[in-house]
């Protein structure tokens, strides 16, 4: 298939991860979206790779899974530890920063 | 001639320098030899330089160049330095009289405690005064007046751990800054109407034809103007009316002090000043007749309110002033060789005269109190001795030196022919008349302060204070001697030689010639008739004293004393000037200031700009925190739509209200579809369709060009699109072909 | 779109038969479940349904020639990264009463990603190298074995730094969500027994019958 169908399924996902970020007030949902958004740019990225024959698309989509995996563990993290003091996981009540 | 005449003040400023870092540590000889010595050397420089270098220089004298100061634009100053016959004799007056007064502070400073100090700051005046008469151009003149004014008041105030001391100084600090304001714009306008300000430039330009007799003001030329505000920084220097009311409080400080500053130096700053520009002066007779009439007027003023004063220090003050006045008139009158004379004799009588106060003031306990003095010729012997010569001297007795000076100066104000020109001649008669009154004052005032001092048998103080009158030390003494000597003997420097048709044997007058021009010219009638009578005036002024004070308060001062208790207090109030000056100048500026500081500076600065600045930031800031919601979420949002907004314009391909540039002639049409004069930064496509029917033209370029087959109106529809993003503009023109 | 471009795009390559309907389906399977992930209410049901998303992606990046990345997406992220998801939906199981917040701004947001969605269509559809037929590729092309020759030669610095990476994530994950309770109970503790020791140094005034050396005893 032409890259150009995957390239649009890829930013298909990256909408509705962008979405899910915009539109939840569950931090958890909010996550998932975020992931969404990463694997639609991984998408993109071995799109490339096939149509450019040339493998370092790969390599770089692996070191993205690496990463968003990293990133997952220290937003759950976080999450866990905004849960425990404020026994809340709705980010319309985490409004400590705001005047 | 070049001359290292840097020296001659360099030694003062040195031993200044010196006394001022170590001279706490080192042990009291040590400070005095090293001041005595700096003096002294600059006193044997300036000898050599005077008598042995001097009259082998050309007509210029000596001069030298230090360094040069300012040269920017047209002002061109130079540290320059010049001893012609005038300057040469005020560096032998001053080097010479300061020498002595340093030797009799040795004695009578023995007990201080700021030894050190009040060396390194005699040492600093001198050279200063030594700057400003040295100076060979304004600016450095100006120099050493602001640097004698300065010392003045380290001087004034030297005891100032009592507040009235301070204040003395800060009086007499604040009172010359107003005249010095005065010689500043005085020397603005030299500069302005003759580009230099140096003293031969100034000389040269000073020409009846010359630029300096524009005129400027009220009809007056640019000299009087000139001549009126040098004037008035004089009369700040050396306490004339109106600003001399610092001069008597000033004698807050120590005795050698007075001597020197107040009555030897730097009160004749002025005059010297005034002969130096006498080339201005001579040009505005109408200034002159101020100058004259108010150094009469202070001399007149003052010698009567030395009647009623009853401190030594005080009697002596007023005494200067009245002297000075005397000095100014001199020089007012035309007579520069006269004013010169007298300043010379007067800073040997004074400076003698002061030193006596100092010694009777040792004596007494440090008291200075006439009242409780009397019958201190026997105890005083060589005290008494300076004091009876030097008080000949003032009261203008002849063979003394006052006698010559005083009487050249009177004379030369009946005869002077300067005012004749102006219609002014009876100014000086005026003058004249005052002048002769001021000395029938002095002599009475002198010789009052003479009788109640040293006359009588019985001194009127307590006996605490009389068992310890006792004769000051030698090196006290011998400084009083030495000036008494030259009251009595420098007189013959200015002998009216002309009266015995040797007008050489006036010696001041031929050595000032070069620099003041020929001295005047009294008719010898006029001459003799007023050595006489002013030898009587004075005879009459000491004969008035003796019936009032001689050996104490005899009856008749008392009877006096009683009829007119009003005017004599009021006298002795020298008339309350300082009063009126505080009620009418200076509580206004009080109020004013404190008017300033509650409005300018609490609400204007404090609350306006300060807070007010507070005040504003936080506004601003309230405002643009209602951005910022905290919010993560929303940021994104926005983010996003930032993002499309950029993509959308990006990637049209012109600018929003661009216009199709369309030049027409004749039949043909050029249309410039690009956006501004730069050609596109990428790669578009265009499509122009003319409206006659022909096909579409289509390409690459921005530019094309189109012949019309017939006239008409046609309307042509311009495409542009960027073929990457797919995005189209469309423009319409209509054009009238003829 | 652009009548230019329609009519390049028309031109392009067209795949086989088979080709097509394997990447729409899963497309359809991905795109789908992954609008059920953010619009469910329960977060287990939204968790899964992303480990639905991310085998239909294992199976576009399989039809892509991806074979590695396509097994490391199973087993790394539907594998690991969901289990993870799961555990804290597990600790943290709560219901929202409205799950969609639709404000303005974020429909906005929203909006304006569609909007650029088009744009990117647009202009991706007319681009010769996404329009054109893929190039052969080798039989190594995607394997394990290429791209560990990548990684271990080529690529070895970024992969030493993303296993320090992780090393960081791990240890910043403890940190971050480490319960403090033993902790504060540490301090108190300590504080306390500092108070004491304090008391009993000082001359604290006693009342009668106290003995100092009976307080200092205790502990």
């Amino acid at each position: 298939m032409p890259a150009a169908h995957y390239l649009i399924l890829s930013f298909i996902l990256f909408l509705i991860g962008t979405a899910g970020v915009l539109l939840r007030r569950n931090a958890l949902i909010v996550l998932m979206g975020i992931e969404l958004q990463i694997n639609g740019g991984n998408l993109a990225l071995l799109a490339f790779a096939r149509q450019l024959n040339d493998q370092k698309g790969h390599v770089f989509a692996f070191l993205i899974i690496a990463l968003a995996a990293a990133e997952a563990a220290v937003g759950l993290a976080i999450l866990v530890g905004l849960f425990r003091s404020r026994q809340t996981i709705n980010l319309d009540e985490a409004t400590l920063m705001k005047r | 001639m070049n001359f290292n005449l840097g020296l001659i003040p360099l030694l003062p400023f040195l031993g200044a320098t010196v006394l001022m870092l170590f001279g706490r540590k080192w042990a009291r000889d040590t400070v005095f030899v090293i001041a005595a010595l700096a003096i002294g050397a600059a006193c044997m420089v300036s000898m050599y330089a005077f008598f042995a270098a001097l009259p082998d220089a050309g007509p210029g004298g000596l001069q030298d160049i230090v360094t040069t100061w300012i040269a920017t634009g047209d002002l061109h100053i130079d540290l320059a330095f010049r001893m012609d016959a005038l300057s040469g004799v005020m560096c032998l007056v001053i080097t010479f009289i300061g020498f002595l007064i340093h030797v009799f502070s040795a004695g009578y400073m023995a007990d201080e405690p700021d030894y050190a100090r009040f060396f390194a700051y005699l040492n600093l005046f001198c050279g200063a005064m030594l700057v400003l008469v040295l100076g060979d151009n304004l600016p450095v003149l100006f120099i050493g007046w602001e640097g004698v004014g300065l010392c003045s008041y380290l001087l004034i105030g030297f005891w100032y751990s009592t507040t009235a001391n301070a204040d003395a100084g800060k009086k007499a600090f604040i009172t010359n800054r107003i005249g010095d304001l005065g010689f500043l714009i005085g020397m603005f306008l030299l500069f302005y109407y003759t580009g230099s300000l140096s003293v031969p430039d100034i000389t040269t330009a000073a020409s009846p034809g010359g630029p300096l007799m524009h005129t400027l003001w009220l009809g007056q030329p640019v000299a009087f103007w000139v001549a009126v505000f040098l004037f008035i920084g004089a009369t700040g220097k050396s306490a004339q009316i109106p600003l001399y009311v610092w001069l008597p409080d000033a004698m807050a400080g120590p005795t050698p002090v007075s001597a020197l500053i107040h009555a030897a130096t730097m009160v004749t700053a002025g005059v010297y000043m005034i002969a130096r520009m006498h080339a201005v002066y001579v040009l505005v007779p109408s200034a002159m007749a101020i100058v004259a009439v108010i150094g009469a007027a202070t001399a007149l003023f003052a010698a009567v309110i030395g009647f009623a004063q009853n401190d030594f220090k005080k009697v002596l003050a007023y005494s200067t002033v009245s002297q000075l006045g005397f000095m100014f008139a001199g020089v007012g009158t035309a007579n520069f060789d006269g004013g010169v004379f007298h300043l010379v004799t007067h800073a040997f009588f004074k400076a003698g005269l002061f030193l006596c106060a100092g010694s009777v003031m040792h004596a007494m306990s440090g008291s200075g109190d006439i009242r409780i003095m009397g019958g201190l010729r026997k105890r005083l012997p060589w005290t008494h001795g300076v004091f009876f010569v030097c008080w000949l001297a003032i009261c203008g007795i002849p063979v003394f030196s006052g006698f010559f000076s005083k009487d050249s100066i009177i004379a030369g104000a009946f005869a002077t022919d300067i005012f004749k020109e102006a219609d002014l001649a009876w100014v000086g008669k005026l003058v004249g008349v005052m002048l002769m009154l001021a000395a029938l004052g002095t002599a009475f005032y002198m010789s009052r302060l003479y009788f109640l001092v040293f006359s009588g048998d019985e001194t009127r103080a307590d006996e605490k204070t009389k068992h310890h009158i006792h004769e000051s030390p030698a090196i006290m003494v011998v400084p009083l001697v030495v000036l008494a000597a030259g009251a009595t003997l420098i007189g013959f420097i200015g002998l009216p030689g002309d009266l015995v048709h040797h007008p050489e044997y006036n010696l001041l007058a031929h050595e000032l010639e070069p620099v003041l021009g020929h001295e005047l010219e009294v008719p010898h009638n006029i001459e003799a008739i007023f050595m006489v009578v002013s030898t009587l005036v004075a005879g009459l002024g000491i004969a008035l004293a003796m019936v009032f004070y001689r050996g104490g308060y005899k009856e008749p001062a008392r009877a006096f004393a009683a009829k007119f208790p009003g005017f004599v207090r009021l006298v002795q109030d020298k008339f309350r000037i300082d009063e009126v000056y505080d009620l009418v100048l200076i509580r206004p500026i009080r109020a004013f200031s404190r008017g300033l500081f509650a409005f300018v500076d609490r609400i204007i600065i404090d609350k306006i700009l300060v807070e007010g600045t507070g005040v504003i930031v936080d506004v601003f800031s309230r405002l643009a925190r209602t951005v910022q919601g905290g919010d993560g979420q929303r940021y994104m949002a926005v983010f996003a739509v930032g993002v499309a907004l950029l993509v959308h314009f990006a990637s049209q391909p012109t600018l929003p209200f661009t216009k199709l540039k369309v030049t027409q002639t004749g039949r043909a049409v050029e249309i410039d579809a690009r956006r501004g004069t730069r050609a596109p930064t990428r790669a578009l496509e265009y499509a122009f369709d003319f409206g006659d029917g022909r096909p579409v033209v289509k390409g690459a370029s921005p530019e094309q060009r189109h012949d019309y087959d017939r006239p008409g109106s046609y309307t042509i529809h311009v495409t542009i699109s960027d073929p990457r993003w797919g995005t189209e503009d469309g423009f319409k023109e209509k054009v009238e072909v003829r | 779109m652009n009548p230019a471009n329609a009519a390049t795009a028309a031109a392009g390559y067209s795949a086989p038969l088979g080709q097509q309907v394997l990447f729409y389906v899963l497309a359809a399977w991905v795109a789908g479940f992954a609008l059920f992930t953010i619009t469910r209410r329960n977060p287990v049901t939204a968790v899964m349904s992303l480990v639905a998303t991310f085998f239909g992606l294992a199976g576009i990046y399989a039809s892509l020639d991806a074979h590695f990345l396509a097994v490391l997406q199973v087993l790394v992220y539907a594998g690991a990264i969901m289990v993870l998801f799961i555990f804290v939906v597990m600790i943290l199981n709560r219901e929202e009463v409205a799950p969609l917040a639709l404000r303005p701004m974020r429909l906005l947001g929203v909006a304006a990603a569609i909007y650029l969605l088009a744009v990117f269509a647009n202009v991706v559809g007319v681009g010769a190298p996404t329009l054109d037929a893929p190039p052969v590729v080798a039989d190594t092309y995607g394997t394990v074995e290429s791209i560990g020759g990548l990684l271990f030669r080529e690529f070895l610095y970024p992969f030493e730094a993303i296993s320090l990476l992780l090393l960081v994530a791990i240890v910043g994950g403890i940190v971050v969500s480490r319960s403090h309770q033993k902790e504060v109970a540490a301090t108190r503790a300590a504080d306390y027994r500092k108070k004491v020791e304090q008391l009993a140094a000082s001359d604290y005034p006693r009342t009668q019958g106290d003995e100092p050396a009976a307080a200092g005893g205790h502990h």
